[in-house]
């Protein structure tokens, strides 16, 4: 890879954070109530807030009894899960509850606990600090052999609109239940066009299996995929931030719920998904994005990983003929067509007649991409660039497809380089 | 920024001032006594401290340069001269001079080399730490009070004393000043001259660099925390190395406006670089070599 690809962080700083974040957003993503707030506002899933404390007198007569069992206590402010405790249930028989670190707290070690945050042990600069207490989300079951105590949470990167990179977080015992990479969390890469993830980083080392076990940490399929991508870019929207990272938890009954925003967000996403966010970033920077499907839609077309990638490559490298029958997936529910397309290893990008795009309702406002200006015969000309989905030799392809007016009308679809990896072309005409 | 004011105070009681000249006497009078007899060891060379002689090597340079017309070249130079003339001394005005430098050093080491350092401040400021009491001492002094801060804190722990945050970062103080009163109780018993010279400012730095250190280890992992502390170690070894070459001392004396201008530059040339650090490179190798 290029390091050109590569985001660091003196550009990440300069050319994102500061370039694309006002101070307001800023001034939203960096106190974790006023994210709330403002996303809930825009109807966006947020943990359920039970209390706030903001003077020390408040805390003193504060009943913890009248809480649910299990319930999380914040500062505000504060990076990399500081200062959280997880109160997982009562304790039985006796006058307390157990954390998720599986250690004994009382009423008193709270009231210790929010005094210190008020005094500003977690907030920077030691100025005053606010504590609150939310709703405890349990791990979703889907991860449950994955992530030791903790609940994993998973960080989308959105720019303009477009998801352009996510990660899982696995808390392990190191990390002490916390999904921070730091502290010893594993990241995970995730395919955005599918949500299954590729490949885990742990300790800055590429690792196949969670530490000590057999399990395999590529290939878990996360749920809810679409709808955290376009909740991530209505967050984006909601918090009027250009360049954010939106942290998901997942509720085993509600779905995805936002955490928390982060206009700073960690580079090693780059290492857990093998790609490079500057190229990603520089690749939707100028589109004009109308709208959150519109956003995840690109997004999806545009950042498949190689197969390869996404499963194990056991199958090996699957041979096609350069006339192949694939099918197309239509934007009605359910509705496929097998179509004979051509691969042609001279094009780059993958084109599909205009005719067939309208049969298959692919040419819908929802589904076209962007458009690019073409020179032909005729002049310029405005040519619409389609999110085209199919699969050919069992393997299912996402991508950007160009739409073609006046082809040699014998092949509908012309399959391009980028999307023959992984393929070994066969010159063979099959009668 | 209260480490701005206490840089600010830092650099005040080194020069001549009333509180230092009074601070002196009580070290002096311990080693003494406890000292009887044997001849007292030469405390080393102090360069944050103005030199006694009546023209020092820095005053020699500076009396030996040639000047021309005061504008638009000199003004910065008679400025130094009349000032030195009146008594300023020229150690005093060779840190001053030097400082932007080491911040800007610090600072680029963060954006082209990944050296992180607590900050701008502390790494410059502990640079000058070392310059005042050598830099064996000043690591020893940090490492005691990284280990009797971080001691304290477990202690308390483990003893379950649960207390409020800034009355327990007052017990933390009180251990460290223990700490290094227990030290320079040793003095006379291991004998060496520049634990008699340690004055109070160098301490103080000392234990605002040891509360960032244990706020990192709460905050992030104690394994960060020792990595952030031995970069700041790095680059305030690094300064000090600089502060002491008697080529910088000479060229911030003879050629202070050039100095300042390329300063300024060098730093509006950083904080332009957007390109990979040094880290980096490192960080995504098996990136860049896919």
């Amino acid at each position: 890879m290029k390091t050109s690809n590569l985001l660091g962080l003196n550009a990440r700083t300069q050319e994102y954070s500061y370039r694309y974040n006002k101070a307001k957003g800023r001034r939203i993503a960096s106190s974790k109530l006023y994210t709330k707030k403002t996303l809930a506002k825009s109807g966006i899933p947020v943990p359920e807030s039970y209390a706030k404390f903001t003077k020390p007198r408040s805390i003193l007569n504060f009943d913890w009894t009248a809480l649910p069992g299990s319930f999380v206590i914040k500062p505000n402010t504060g990076l990399g899960g500081e200062g959280i405790i997880v109160v997982k249930k009562r304790a039985r028989g006796r006058e307390g509850w157990i954390t998720t670190k599986k250690s004994f707290v009382t009423a008193p070690d709270f009231q210790l606990h929010v005094l210190d945050i008020l005094e500003g042990a977690h907030s920077l600069r030691n100025e005053p600090g606010v504590a609150f207490v939310e709703e405890y989300i349990a791990r979703h079951k889907a991860f449950r052999r994955y992530s030791y105590r903790g609940t994993p949470d998973i960080r989308v990167i959105v720019f303009n609109k477009v998801p352009v990179m996510a990660m899982l977080r696995l808390p392990t015992k190191e990390s002490g239940g916390r999904a921070n990479l730091h502290q010893g969390a594993i990241g995970v890469g995730i395919d955005i066009a599918t949500g299954i993830t590729t490949h885990a980083v742990y300790h800055g080392k590429y690792i196949k299996y969670k530490p000590g076990t057999k399990r395999k940490l590529h290939g878990i399929k996360i749920p809810f995929w679409t709808k955290i991508l376009r909740t991530s870019v209505e967050a984006q929207q909601a918090s009027a931030l250009g360049f954010v990272s939106v942290d998901f938890l997942l509720h085993p009954e509600k779905g995805p719920m936002v955490l928390e925003l982060n206009y700073q967000p960690g580079l090693q996403i780059q290492l857990a998904n093998r790609a490079g966010l500057k190229k990603r970033l520089e690749r939707v920077e100028d589109l004009v994005v109308r709208d959150a499907d519109h956003g995840v839609n690109i997004a999806k077309a545009l950042f498949m990983a190689h197969f390869a990638d996404r499963v194990r490559a056991k199958e090996g490298v699957r041979t096609i003929s350069t006339f192949e029958e694939i099918k197309i997936k239509g934007t009605k529910r359910g509705q496929r067509k097998k179509v004979i397309a051509k691969v042609d290893t001279g094009a780059w990008r993958t084109s599909i007649s205009e005719g067939l795009a309208r049969e298959l309702g692919l040419l819908e406002p929802a589904n076209v991409l962007w458009t690019k200006q073409v020179k032909s015969a005729l002049g310029q000309e405005e040519r619409p660039v389609i999110g085209l989905t199919f699969w050919m030799a069992g393997r299912k392809v996402i991508t950007p497809a160009s739409v073609a007016k006046r082809m040699a009308l014998k092949y509908q679809v012309i399959i391009g380089r980028k999307n023959l990896k992984g393929f070994l072309v066969s010159p063979e005409v099959k009668k | 920024m209260k480490g701005f004011l206490l840089g600010l105070a830092f650099f005040f009681f080194f020069t001549p001032n009333a509180l230092a000249q009074t601070m002196e006497p009580v070290a002096t009078e311990e080693a003494e006594a406890t000292l009887s007899g044997e001849p007292a060891a030469v405390p080393r060379q102090d360069f944050t401290r103005p030199t006694e002689e009546t023209r020092g090597p820095l005053e020699e340079i500076l009396y030996e340069q040639e000047l021309g017309p005061v504008w638009p070249a000199n003004p910065v130079k008679y400025a130094i001269r009349s000032s030195v003339a009146a008594g300023v001394p020229p150690n005093t005005i060779v840190l001053l001079l030097l400082l932007p430098v080491v911040a800007a050093i610090i600072a680029a080491a963060r954006h082209t080399i990944g050296l992180r350092g607590f900050g701008i401040f502390l790494p410059a400021a502990l640079s000058v730490v070392f310059l005042a009491v050598g830099p064996i001492l000043g690591i020893g002094l940090f490492l005691l009070i990284v280990f009797v801060s971080t001691y304290a804190r477990i202690i308390l722990r483990r003893a379950k004393i649960k207390l409020q945050y800034l009355p327990r970062m007052a017990l933390i103080l009180w251990a460290v000043v223990v700490g290094v009163l227990l030290l320079l109780f040793l003095a006379p018993v291991i004998n060496a001259p520049e634990l008699t010279n340690v004055s109070i400012f160098p301490v103080l730095i000392l234990v605002l660099l040891a509360e960032d250190f244990s706020k990192v280890q709460l905050g992030k992992s104690a394994r960060t925390a020792v990595a952030q502390a031995t970069e700041t170690m790095i680059l305030s070894l690094i300064s000090y190395v600089f502060l002491t070459l008697e080529t910088a001392q000479a060229f911030a004396l003879t050629h202070p406006e050039l100095l300042l201008l390329l300063v300024a530059l060098f730093n509006l040339l950083i904080g332009k670089y957007v390109g990979l650090r040094f880290i980096e490179y490192w960080r995504f190798r098996k990136l860049i070599k896919s």
